[in-house]
């Protein structure tokens, strides 16, 4: 290095620098004051022509058949009124405007708007669904005049065959501001529809699909002047039900205008096949955002048509406990097939009368006797044997008292009673008495039509498959009940009950109007009163005569290597006999002509059957 | 080391370093407001660390005598063609130049480095010179050290970033002393070859050079870009319509606002009046860098602080240039205030040169 450098011409040169340094930021100062001073009217109208409109693309959601592919669930596009917010000047010109040509009240608008204050203000809010030709038209001729509507087609839910099936498959609706919060929603906004019920609700991340979104820019009357970006929407996935739409609808007609429940199951696989519950609802009054009305309406009803009394409601399981406690009593060795009791109509336990339903009494009975022509003496007797222990402990063996973990929310525990129960419950020590009356399921024992389904299965094959909905969904799911799922009891035991429950459809027992000719089913009734006996005393006639028992019927047909299990519950429907088995039956007729030549996934085997005949 | 003991607050150019700041969290303030989505500030809690990262790379470059680095700029120059080579090959393509070299999350771009170093070795050359003017020979030693890098950064595919090298030696040169013959004729084969190198010029090139002195051309395509950046600028007035109104950009007509287009959200929302104190900043820290310049100890610190303020000016006229619409779109950030980290971090990498040449411009202490 130089030891002197002189470099004076190099910092004079530095000023050129500076000059052009300072020259060019002026030029740069003189373009920005052209810009936003000078041509500030120009671009502050080509900035308000600039507006961009993300319309959004909503996924229609996947369809829902039944076990033969027919679809329930459906998908149908109408035109929605959607209103950007963001570019809305005046609110009641605009709200004048909608209620001049729709038919639509301020009320309603007013409700729409306010339930969709925690959108974001670029987030349009629908406010009319399924437009008609004449309200399209109407607000397609003044689009200019409010920039601020759009028309656009978006999928809703139809369900086809309405009210059928409702409880399964439910319904949809806004996405509350509760769910909102909670994780299984995250990825949801504030408008989205969700499932709400059924279901629509259990699959809803199945069933959803994932919106699209157009974004497009517009001139300030709103029209699209072109494209800026298109993510088209893809639809969630479909399901596939267990369920068959033949039986369902058998079911519900002959429920008809009665309360009540019908739930019938695949034997072999867990596969329900028919789940019913009356009152019903349409489930395509919520597709279509469902009015305050009429939701009180549905949720007053007294019937609570809202409710899958499948496996929403537990009831008092009445004589059809009695298998139950047939059950026990073998397992236990208290009683063996050939142990006999003698009915006189009545028997004094604790210092009390206990009747049984039939006053001359039913004499000697044995217990496929005692089963076939429901002899509560009998089950008096054995319950006071076996206590209440040993009762409970054999319900929670067959499923009672813990949901089955169907695939749907909300489902019932129902009530195994237990002295600890009694005392935390009623404050009260547990009676003897008590034992007697829950020997022929009255008293505080209560099931769920599915539970007592699943009680059936496990008499009838000795097995426990999971009870589902979706199809091919066998293996994976709830854990709720899974401990009960390999339940062990003596096979000659298993035989004995459904000796004896073929013998009350065949042989003269309490459910004969069960019998089919060519197919072998074997159930139980039951009658299970709604009010206790000693209420029952003070009533009047006519005050009975409204509050008529539950009527239960529950079976498996054939007797050998049973295929399908039927629960049938008739609220107010006088005795099992009379009202359950009549309809039970014609689901075991329907379902053996329907299926004779199909296993248990449905698929023919007609081919095994005439190698069969050939032998 | 000398003056650093004596010299970290006595001779630290407070208002240059200050100023820097100043723009680097109006940067980060105009990169919050242009967030993609709202609630996601991943972007800007990034950027503010990268200009902790810069602060602290500044104050280190500060630290080490420029004496020093200049004797070594060899080693440095050697060492970001290096990793300039080998981006060809280990490289990370983002936005359709490879350009990138990551580790773990991390992205990292050598060519930023590469201006740090081209400037070192041309200001440790030139100083070394003791003459007024340059001859040829000199011219071809200078070529070669600025060709190697741009060379390779255009097969990189990052031609923007490859020509803001000639400005910087164009700037050094002139400092350096060329002949008023030579220079003139320089401009008069520059305007012969002008021409002739459009024909080399890819289509998309092309096209940008023409929607600059005609927008209307093509409103959809190329010369949307800078036209949304105008018209989001323009429709800011006077005043701005304030932090967070700035639909224009907010709303996605303006393509890269936290990165190359920063400058039309900040002037859409902070208005001519706001814009003007961005440039006055830019302009203030340009002076100072050429004070330094002037009160440098010896030519190698002159040529430094001409070369750090050549690249930030370049910079700035240039992207300010662009989202002004009078300069071509040409993919360059704006420097403090664009988001991305390579560059921030290299632009307090050249702060913190020219503060080592200011806090040594006294031979004795």
């Amino acid at each position: 290095m130089p030891i002197f450098q002189d470099n004076r011409e190099l910092v004079r040169r530095l000023n050129w620098l500076r000059i052009s340094f300072v020259l060019v930021f002026v030029c740069l100062f003189a373009q920005l004051w052209s810009l936003t001073v000078l041509d500030f009217d120009y671009y502050q109208n080509l900035a308000e022509r600039n507006r961009v409109r993300i319309l959004p693309q909503i996924a229609p959601r996947g369809l829902i058949h039944d076990r033969e592919g027919r679809v329930l669930v459906d998908n149908v596009y109408g035109f929605n009124l959607l209103l950007f917010r963001d570019e809305m000047s005046d609110l009641d010109a605009t709200l004048q405007f909608l209620m001049d040509g729709l038919d639509i009240t301020e009320e309603v608008l007013r409700e729409r708007l306010k339930a969709a204050g925690s959108y974001s203000i670029y987030q349009p809010v629908v406010l009319k669904e399924n437009l008609s030709m004449e309200e399209t038209a109407y607000l397609l001729a003044r689009q200019s005049e409010h920039p601020e509507v759009e028309i656009l087609t978006q999928p809703r839910r139809i369900y086809r065959y309405g009210s059928l099936a409702a409880h399964v498959a439910g319904y949809v609706g806004e996405i509350s501001p509760a769910q909102l919060q909670e994780p299984e929603f995250r990825q949801y906004k504030a408008g989205d529809i969700v499932g709400q019920f059924g279901v629509e609700r259990t699959y809803n991340q199945t069933l959803t699909g994932r919106d699209g979104r157009r974004r497009v820019q517009v001139d300030s009357r709103g029209r699209i002047l072109h494209d800026l970006e298109q993510i088209d929407p893809i639809r969630g996935e479909d399901l596939t039900l267990t369920l068959d739409l033949d039986l369902q609808a058998t079911a519900e007609n002959l429920l008809g205008e009665d309360t009540g429940a019908v739930i019938a199951f695949d034997a072999r696989n867990g596969e329900i096949l028919v789940m019913a519950s009356r009152p019903a609802f349409d489930p395509n009054q919520f597709a279509i955002r469902i009015s305050r009305k009429e939701w009180d309406q549905l949720l007053e009803n007294p019937d609570h048509p809202l409710q899958n009394r499948t496996v929403q409601n537990a009831f008092s399981p009445g004589s059809t406990f009695k298998i139950i406690m047939a059950l026990a009593g073998l397992e236990r060795g208290i009683i063996d097939a050939e142990t006999t009791v003698t009915c006189k109509g009545s028997v004094d336990l604790y210092g009390h009368r206990f009747h049984c339903w039939k006053e001359e009494g039913h004499g000697e009975v044995t217990l496929l006797e005692a089963i076939q022509h429901s002899c509560n003496t009998y089950f008096y007797l054995l319950g006071q044997k076996l206590g209440l222990q040993e009762i409970a402990h054999f319900s929670r063996q067959l499923g009672l008292g813990v949901p089955v973990g169907i695939d749907l929310l909300g489902e019932a525990s129902g009530l195994v009673p237990s002295e600890e129960w009694k005392r935390q419950a009623r404050g009260e020590p547990w009676y003897p008495g008590e034992t007697i009356s829950l020997a022929i399921g009255q008293g505080p024992i209560l099931v769920t039509p599915i539970q007592l389904a699943r009680a059936v299965g496990i008499i009838a094959t000795g097995r426990s498959p999971r009870l589902h909905l979706l199809k091919g969904d066998s293996q994976q799911g709830s854990t709720a009940g899974r401990e009960l799922l390999s339940p062990v009891f003596a096979p000659e035991n298993l035989q004995t009950i459904r000796d004896a429950m073929w013998s009350v459809v065949n042989e003269g027992g309490t459910g004969q109007a069960a019998r089919l000719a060519n197919y072998q089913v074997a159930g139980k009734t039951g009658t299970a009163q709604i009010i206790s006996l000693s209420t029952r005393e003070q009533l009047s006639e006519s005050e009975l005569e409204s509050l008529e028992d539950n009527a239960w019927f529950v079976g498996f047909a054939p007797r050998d290597d049973p295929e399908i299990v039927v629960a049938v519950i008739v609220q107010r429907g006088g005795s099992g006999g009379s009202s359950a088995a009549p309809l039970a039956r014609e689901i075991f007729r329907l379902y053996h002509a329907k299926y004779k030549n199909r296993g248990p996934a449905g698929v023919e085997v007609a081919s095994q059957a005439n190698q069969e005949k050939k032998l | 080391m000398r003056g650093w003991e004596r010299g970290i607050l006595t001779q630290f150019d407070y208002a240059l370093f200050l100023g820097a700041l100043i723009l680097a969290l109006l940067g980060a303030l105009g990169i919050y407001n242009a967030s993609p989505d709202s609630g996601d500030y991943s972007f800007f809690l990034r950027h503010l660390l990268w200009i902790s990262v810069g602060v602290g790379v500044c104050l280190f470059v500060m630290s080490l005598d420029y004496h020093f680095l200049a004797d070594h700029a060899f080693l440095f120059y050697a060492s970001s063609t290096v990793l300039l080579i080998g981006i060809l090959f280990f490289g990370t393509e983002i936005n359709g130049s490879r350009s990138w070299l990551t580790f773990g999350g991390l992205s990292f771009q050598p060519s930023e480095l590469a201006k740090l170093t081209v400037i070192l070795l041309l200001a440790q050359y030139l100083g070394q010179l003791n003459e007024n003017y340059l001859e040829g020979r000199h011219f071809l030693i200078l070529a070669s050290i600025t060709l190697f890098p741009m060379i390779l950064i255009t097969i990189q595919g990052d031609l923007g970033t490859a020509l803001m090298f000639l400005p910087i030696l164009m700037g050094m040169v002139v400092v350096a002393g060329v002949k008023k013959q030579l220079l003139a004729g320089v401009l008069v084969v520059s305007l012969c070859v002008a021409p002739v190198s459009w024909f080399f010029l890819q289509d998309y090139q092309k096209q940008r050079i023409l929607v600059t002195f005609d927008p209307g051309l093509d409103p959809q395509g190329i010369g949307y870009q800078s036209r949304q950046s105008q018209i989001a600028i323009g429709s800011g007035g006077l005043f701005g319509k304030g932090l967070g109104q700035g639909l224009q950009s907010q709303l996605g007509f303006v393509p890269e606002i936290h990165t190359d287009f920063i400058f039309a959200i900040l002037a859409e929302e902070i208005g001519f009046v706001g814009s003007i104190l961005i440039l006055m900043l830019y302009l203030f820290i340009l002076m100072r860098l050429i004070h330094i310049a002037e009160t440098a100890r010896d030519r190698v610190g002159i040529l430094i602080s001409t070369g750090v303020a050549s690249l930030i000016f370049f910079h700035v006229a240039i992207n300010v240039g662009m989202t002004l619409g009078i300069v071509p779109p040409i993919g360059i950030p704006l420097p403090l205030l664009s988001y991305g980290g390579s560059a921030t971090v290299t632009v307090f990498a050249a702060l913190g040169l020219a503060l080592n040449v200011y806090q040594r411009r006294f031979v004795y202490f």
